[in-house]
């Protein structure tokens, strides 16, 4: 047993005092198990790697736990007949025709099925691993208590251990019959248990203290907005090659730290965010990134990264739909008394000052429709903004009708009114502000001057 | 006095492993039910008399969660099995047993054991119930006396909640009309349970309630926790009975502790549920081996300790400077009176906080104002902890509390075409103010700024 923890304890630094716990809780074979574990923490603190890596070594026959996954088994039945089947050993094939050990889908089946099958392994502990077990609370109230009690119900001794970075609070069945399991926190991981880990994640030919100097500058930047180590572990695997590149064309040595930041300058602003947030995704940037080095220049390499991220903006409809978006911006977020003011053609009287203007004001900065988000609208009022902010006459009417038919379709508009209604449809416009400004500027047409009271 | 830890075989750590923590989770009965003996007698007369006399009795047993009403019926049971006549049990739980058809199912499996069911389970339920009855008489030969059958009925309020309660209404049938001898012993906590039958069950029900209380002091709650964790050389195994009397001195130690019987009061003060009591002192049994026999002291503490800490401060102990952030923006939203908000105008009281102030970290230099999509991420992953939680559209919560039960719709594409993009859509924050307080308060490395917008 402590070869074992010692084992895991180099497997996941950081997380010897979890693996303590939870081999002191498990025991020898024959020593009883808690009726439930319950594994929390935020994520990307191991939780899943160890309890899998535990179970695999604990359990040297394989068949005494069952490990399933929360998202996976989406109805009862399938959660039933997977622990069954990695209890019995039973690996579906062709020739059984892909069948499962056993066919079960309730709970009465399930409590005889586990009563037969367990019944002649009396002494041994038998486990079920459940991964993002939060989602367990949806598929029917039951169906958590059942599997704490399980253990009460079969006659047997069977154990739960539940992951998820929910807490048990929220878990808890209002009836109340679930008793409650005895935990096992997860903690962050602190600086030192972080770069001890990425460190490991050095290229063989680099030498690890340069590659934990680059690893610690990051993360003092990083960690502000992301503690999650995997996001880390991506962002040093996607620039660390840049940062090093300059060292193997010659322009700068080992050593000289601030010479190789500078140099990687325009691949930290530029890209760091764009990574982080995915909208570079990693084959991409390691396909057609420009490489750092002196020679090529920084608006070159922000280009390069820029026109990468680009691809989403691209919304290449015609001239005619792109006023009809604008239109529908303008009626999802305007209010409608001031639609006489911004878009009639005549000269409208100015609306007299009324003496709460300023309090108005005040109170509109909270409960600005920007914030509120759109306001659904009649397709009447949109039409009649897009006419009057198109300068030109529009030639057929049909036209337009067919292209409020797709923006609908492309989801850029939600119809709000029910789907069968043909006449008084009502919709929301889905289009962002920072899109909205992009595509008025592509038909040179100033939006801004529309807007009512848009920070 | 320094401990000295007496040294011991691995069989003895081994039994008194298995009995202490057999008892501890459950597994094993505890030797003597404390305060519990006028209703084991109870029980056991009304089965006696059933299997003795070939009466037909019913008996609901109430009482509230972790109180024993299993454990005494289980006791009655073996109490009655050392001599009495042959008799059937057939025990049934509503957390189980979801409708009438599985719960009949159920009752002809352990009733006939025969694999072929489905000949049997045709018609309606009476009818199907007499028939299995009728099978039973006929098994055990023509002139022979039946044998009793005893139900017994776990989670009797759930099963109330069958449509037409026909389950109940059959077994309370036959319990009255005495074709059969038996006897219906309905386990459950609420207290109302009687009303929930519908009026043919609750004539045929003889109304008789055996209440079972939780302990009725303090005294009698800590003698739970100690009758369970006591080692009884004869009984629980092979064990060296120096062994078995340090280690039992060393109980009465870990009882005597100041936080442990704080604890033991403030359980008996909430709620008295003897589960809860018993599951604190596990760990620090586990961690017994053949170098160190006793349990620890500072191992039961520890595990009192964690006990009482709130998981979600632990959880949230550790998110980034940019999630605090946010939390700080919701919270002042809040104070300003806003009961209802959306990602849009936390972001928008985030930068209007960060750009009145310069905000300096720890590491040097200033902290930025992040970009909406950054904050919308660090937003998604507060609501993945559940810290944040989509308020539902009022007529959504009037459907019913179970649609409303812990789905985080938030991040879900949802069907709902009407509803508005995720960042509009309408959120809530799980702490209150003072959470928020002790949660900057606790940790180290937030800005001076940071923390004075937090405690204004």
């Amino acid at each position: 047993m402590s070869s074992l923890a010692a084992d895991l304890g180099d497997r996941f630094p950081g997380r010897e005092e979890q693996v303590d716990q939870l081999l002191t809780l498990l025991g020898d074979e024959h020593d009883p198990a808690p009726p439930c574990l319950f594994a929390y923490g935020p994520s990307a603190t191991g939780k899943t790697a160890v309890i899998r890596e535990l179970f695999a070594k604990y359990d040297t026959e394989g068949r005494h736990h069952a490990y399933v996954s929360g998202v996976e088994c989406f109805t009862p039945r399938l959660l039933f007949e997977r622990v069954l089947n990695a209890w019995a050993g039973h690996v579906p094939s062709l020739e059984s025709r892909f069948a499962n050990y056993a066919r079960c889908e309730n709970a009465v089946d399930f409590v005889n099925c586990v009563r037969d099958l367990l019944c002649d392994r009396q002494d041994e502990t038998h486990y079920i691993v459940i991964d993002q077990a939060e989602r367990l609370r949806d598929r029917g109230p039951m169906l958590l208590t059942l599997l704490l009690r399980l253990s009460e119900l079969a006659g047997a001794s069977i154990s739960t251990v539940l992951i998820s970075n929910v807490v048990w609070d929220k878990f808890r069945p209002r009836h109340g019959g679930a008793p409650d399991p005895i935990p096992v926190f997860f903690s962050s991981y602190t600086k030192q248990q972080m770069l001890a880990i990425i460190e490991r994640d050095c290229p063989e030919d680099e030498p690890p203290k340069f590659f934990l100097t680059f690893v610690d500058a990051i993360y003092e930047v990083f960690h502000r907005n992301c503690a999650d180590l995997n996001e880390l572990r991506h962002l040093v695997a996607m620039l660390y090659p840049k940062f090093v590149q300059p060292v193997f064309e010659g322009q700068a040595t080992r050593s000289e730290f601030t010479r190789l930041f500078k140099l990687c300058q325009p691949y930290f602003s530029a890209a760091s965010e764009r990574l982080y947030l995915r909208e570079i995704s990693t084959s991409e940037w390691q396909k057609y990134s420009a490489v750092a080095s002196a020679a090529t220049a920084p608006e070159d390499v922000t280009r390069s990264i820029y026109q990468m991220a680009e691809s989403s903006e691209g919304l290449d409809l015609p001239y005619y739909t792109k006023f009809l978006l604008i239109a529908a911006f303008l009626a999802s977020y305007n209010p409608t008394r001031l639609d006489a003011q911004y878009f009639s053609r005549a000269k409208a009287p100015t609306k007299r000052r009324t003496k709460g203007a300023a309090a108005q004001n005040a109170q509109d900065a909270k409960d600005r429709q920007q914030l509120l988000g759109p306001k659904s609208f009649g397709i009447e009022r949109m039409l009649a903004i897009f006419y009057s902010i198109i300068v030109e006459p529009v030639d057929s009417s049909v036209d337009v009708q067919i292209q409020i038919a797709s923006l609908v379709t492309l989801r850029l508009l939600t119809k709000t009114s029910a789907g069968d209604r043909l006449d008084g449809i009502k919709c929301k416009c889905n289009v962002s502000l920072e899109s909205i400004r992009a595509i008025s500027q592509s038909v040179r047409f100033d939006v801004e001057r529309y807007l009512y009271n848009f920070a | 006095m320094p401990a000295r830890q007496p040294s011991a075989t691995d069989a003895d750590v081994r039994s008194i492993k298995r009995a202490v923590l057999g008892r501890l989770y459950g597994r094993a009965p505890l030797p003597t039910l404390v305060g519990l003996d006028a209703a084991v007698d109870a029980v056991h007369t009304l089965l006696r008399q059933t299997v003795a006399s070939s009466e037909g009795n019913t008996a609901l047993v109430v009482g509230p969660r972790g109180s024993g009403k299993t454990a005494v019926v289980e006791r009655a049971l073996a109490r009655l099995g050392e001599h009495s006549g042959a008799h059937h049990v057939v025990r049934l739980s509503g957390f189980v047993h979801t409708s009438d058809r599985l719960a009949l199912r159920d009752i002809a499996r352990q009733l006939l054991a025969t694999q072929d069911l489905e000949h049997v389970l045709v018609g309606s339920f009476a009818d199907a119930f007499a028939y299995i009855l009728g099978l039973l008489r006929t098994s055990r030969g023509a002139g022979g006396p039946v044998a009793p059958v005893l139900f017994v009925l776990e989670e009797f309020d759930l099963l109330a909640q069958h449509p037409k309660q026909a389950l109940l209404y059959a077994l309370f049938d036959v319990a009255q009309s005495q074709q059969t001898p038996v006897a219906v012993l309905g386990l459950t906590a609420r207290i109302d349970a009687v009303d929930l039958l519908e009026k043919r069950v609750k004539s045929r029900f003889s109304h008789r309630q055996i209440f079972v209380h939780g302990a009725a002091s303090l005294e009698d709650f800590a003698q739970i926790a100690a009758c369970a964790l006591r080692v009884d050389a004869a009984r629980d195994g092979p064990v060296a009975d120096a062994l078995a009397l340090q280690f039992n001195r060393r109980v009465a130690d870990i009882l005597a502790a100041a936080p442990v019987a704080q604890h033991v009061a403030s359980l008996f003060e909430f709620g008295k549920d003897a589960r809860q009591l018993l599951r604190v002192f596990a760990p620090a049994v586990a961690r017994i081996s053949a170098a160190a026999p006793l349990p620890d002291v500072a191992a039961v503490e520890a595990s009192v300790a964690m006990d009482a800490a709130s998981a979600k401060m632990q959880v949230l102990a550790a998110v980034s400077l940019l999630e605090l952030c946010l939390v700080a923006a919701m919270k002042s939203l809040v104070q300003a009176g806003c009961c209802r908000y959306n990602f849009e105008m936390v972001y928008s009281e985030y930068k209007t906080f960060m750009s009145r102030h310069m905000v300096a970290v720890a590491a040097g230099g200033v902290m930025r104002i992040y970009k909406k999509p950054v904050a919308l991420k660090a937003f998604e992953a507060l609501v993945e902890l559940e810290i944040v939680r989509p308020v539902l559209p009022l007529a959504a919560a009037a459907e019913g509390p179970a649609t409303a039960h812990a789905r985080n719709d938030l991040l879900a594409g949802s069907a709902a075409a009407a509803r508005a993009p995720k960042e509009f859509r309408m959120v809530q924050l799980m702490l209150d103010p003072g959470q928020v307080v002790e949660l900057v308060a606790a940790r180290a490395d937030v800005p001076t700024v940071i923390r004075r917008w937090v405690q204004q």
